[in-house]
């Protein structure tokens, strides 16, 4: 095994990373400040792809085309999630547990007869960007060039979040809702508004994703439940709610995932749920949760 | 008053019904048409490959009508039913096809579950089948049946076909090893298993480096990818299922996986073209029936000709072989003379049929026509808008079809004795 190699697995264990963090980070952003477990995030994701395709059929052009319709399926995505905070989610805030999930996964079949009715049972093809079909060498070992744009994004994500939550009036009300609904209403906040935005934000994410997805494999009905579990597993290891804890699992998850690959290929899958319940066990509020939250 | 009009009126009926009859005397009895159902996945995931052959059916009837029909009198007449890729389905509308349109055949199936399921309804009711998509081995060998002709590669032909070609290509370029990657589930570890088996007895020199078992679904294969970068094989082995093929072949070329190494995957004519600008050039293919590999054929360049004129597209090879299908069906009614179901049913049996394909003959322990299996290497080709298979190799219906003496272990195995009757199993 050559340093390259163990190099390029590195590369493609953080570009897996990447692509379930944007999935991740919606799923801990909705649990951490609504408290509602979303089973159907995955499914908004792949919404989002089958809009980023409609979108790139319209603008067909092999330069620009992505271009214009990853930012327009996002916001589409963003323009679903208010309508459904208010539609139905608003609804179950007070709820169990179970009731709730029942909902979101009563969604994740909704939203699969929907695609089929929509965009039909064929698979969509996206192609990738013209200039960002190829690859580069990073010390000698081959690296496609869309999945720097993949990993750039992640991180843009990744700050953007931190930095609308943490520097902007915006966020520290959703911060403050975490621990006092009451309180944030009683000063005259309107909160349902502040959980509308912030379950659009997620979607719009999810819409983002969806559309970097669009290129890289085939858009086909299902992908959202072989997804959904692995980022279970980021949410679980990272904690919960926790945006810090989302991008380090899924870093965690896509390395182990692909370093399993390089040494025992039959057992990656697995190793991912073993780590996932090695940290059950040691910390079961995940590595960057709080045990109050758990 | 009125009673003696309503007699009039009854009278004068008959007069005119009986002066009908006799200024109009029927036409002379024209011969009995051929009803032909064709039952296929016209929609669902088989829709594109279905509309195919459907399409090349038709054009089949339509020059075989405009000749008078079946033996120059029985003018044919077709009734399609979309199975929408559902055995259930697909037996409801045999079964309907059979009872209420009387057809004498059913063509077609995609899916090769229909396929064995609709071969069971034709037993029943001794219809002839022909099966000219889905293609199971089960349907000639573990399910026989004596109506049912096949004219298409089954999976064994196919399997072995690639055997065959990749260790040709293999001594030709010197290879030494080579890695798996397969989809993890039964279809994806049968045909690796299948592969890896097979190679070893062929070409035992060349070895099984490593093996990959992405799960069935996989959306990201990059590590995948990189990994088997690293492991640097000659050749790479792949069994993905459909979706997850493509999103591999995205996933690797941008990596330039496929300028580095030979990969060898299904890839008929309808994947060339719909896949034209995605598909990586220097992939190894194996099809069906491409058209491409029979140029100088005549019916084949005749049928390429006409169905370019029709449809405005080249022929995928499920019109190829739906094509076939209809034209050896029209062989058997010349050779029986007639287009009674028993008679065509026993002059199929070892009848040579000429083909598009070349003059092929059914195998009489199986109805297999000896049809062959094409690998080649996917590449650009100034004749056509899409890639074609350059270095063709084609394998011969009799070099991969699985050998007449194992046929009767595998029928004991699936226990046909109890399904047919023992006369219908004595070659």
């Amino acid at each position: 095994m050559t340093g390259s190699q163990i190099f390029s697995q590195f590369l493609s264990g953080v570009s897996r990373g990447m692509i379930l963090f944007f999935i991740s980070s919606g799923l801990t952003l909705i649990f951490g400040v609504m408290n509602i477990l979303n089973f159907a995030h995955a499914s908004f994701w792949l919404v989002g792809a089958y809009f980023t395709w409609t979108f790139w059929k319209i603008f067909y052009s092999p330069a620009f085309g992505l271009w214009i319709s990853i930012p327009l399926a996002a916001l589409t995505m963003a323009g679903i999630g208010w309508i459904i905070e208010v539609i139905l989610i608003r609804r179950v805030y007070e709820r169990s547990l179970p009731e709730q999930l029942l909902l979101t996964y009563a969604l994740v079949l909704v939203i699969g007869d929907v695609i089929k009715l929509t965009w039909g049972v064929e698979d969509r093809i996206v192609t990738r960007p013209k200039g960002m079909d190829g690859f580069i060498n990073i010390f000698g070992a081959p690296f496609p060039t869309y999945y720097i744009f993949v990993i750039g994004l992640g991180g843009f994500v990744a700050w953007g979040l931190w930095w609308l939550l943490h520097k902007t009036k915006f966020g520290r009300t959703v911060r403050a809702s975490v621990f006092s609904r009451e309180m944030v209403g009683a000063l005259g906040i309107p909160v349902h508004r502040i959980y509308a935005g912030v379950f659009a934000l997620s979607l719009f994410i999810a819409g983002l994703a969806g559309g970097v997805q669009a290129p890289i494999s085939s858009i086909t009905l299902g992908m959202d439940m072989s997804i959904i579990v692995e980022c279970f597993a980021v949410v679980v290891i990272g904690g919960f709610g926790s945006l810090p804890g989302a991008l380090v699992g899924s870093l965690i998850v896509g390395l182990v995932y692909a370093f399993a690959i390089l040494i025992i290929p039959k057992m990656a899958l697995v190793l991912i749920f073993v780590v996932t319940a090695i940290v059950l066990i040691v910390r079961p509020w995940g590595l960057f949760g709080t045990p109050m939250r758990a | 008053m009125e009673r003696i009009t309503r007699c009039k009126i009854g009278g004068l009926g008959i007069i005119i019904l009986l002066a009908i009859c006799f200024l109009f005397p029927l036409p002379v009895k024209a011969a009995e048409p051929y009803h032909l159902g064709v039952v296929l996945g016209l929609t669902g995931t088989g829709a594109m490959y279905s509309r195919d052959g459907k399409n090349a059916i038709e054009m089949a009837i339509e020059e075989i009508n405009k000749e008078g029909g079946f033996l120059k009198k029985h003018p044919i007449k077709l009734f399609i039913r979309d199975d929408q890729t559902k055995p259930d389905i697909g037996v409801r509308e045999a079964k309907d096809l059979i009872l209420r349109e009387k057809v004498k055949c059913i063509l077609g199936t995609y899916s090769s579950a229909v396929g064995l399921a609709v071969e069971d309804v034709c037993y029943e009711y001794k219809v002839l089948h022909i099966p000219a998509i889905s293609n199971t081995e089960a349907m000639t060998v573990d399910n026989y049946s004596p109506y049912t002709y096949q004219v298409v590669p089954n999976t064994y032909m196919q399997a072995m076909g690639q055997v065959i070609g990749i260790s040709k290509y293999a001594k030709q370029k010197g290879w030494k090893s080579f890695a798996s990657i397969g989809s993890d589930y039964e279809w994806g570890h049968s045909t690796v298993n299948y592969f890896v088996d097979n190679m070893k007895k062929a070409l035992p020199e060349f070895k099984l480096a490593k093996q990959y078992w992405p799960k069935l679904g996989e959306t990201e294969f990059s590590s995948y990818i990189t990994a088997v970068i690293g492991d640097k094989p000659d050749f790479v082995y792949a069994a993905l299922a459909s979706k997850d093929n493509i999103a591999w072949m995205k996933q690797a070329k941008p990596y330039g996986f496929f300028d580095k190494f030979p990969y060898a995957c299904l890839i008929s004519v309808t994947e060339m073209v719909e896949m034209k600008d995605e598909l990586p050039r220097g992939v190894i293919g194996e099809t069906r029936a491409p058209f491409f590999a029979h140029l100088d054929i005549p019916m084949m360049a005749n049928f390429i000709k006409n169905y370019r004129a029709k449809y405005n597209e080249y022929p995928s090879d499920w019109a190829v072989m739906e094509y076939d299908a209809v034209y050896a069906l029209k062989q058997g009614v010349e050779k029986a003379k007639s287009i009674d179901i028993e008679k065509v049913k026993n002059g199929l049996k070892g009848l040579t049929v000429n083909t598009t394909r070349g003059k092929l003959y059914f195998r009489k322990i199986d109805n297999m026509l000896n049809c062959q299996s094409y690998i080649g290497i996917i590449a650009d080709d100034p004749k056509y808008p899409f890639p074609i298979y350059k270095d063709l190799v084609i394998i011969t219906g009799e070099e991969s079809w699985r050998p007449e003496s194992e046929v009767p272990g595998v029928r004991e195995k699936s226990g046909l004795a109890k399904k047919r009757k023992p006369e219908e199993l004595k070659f």
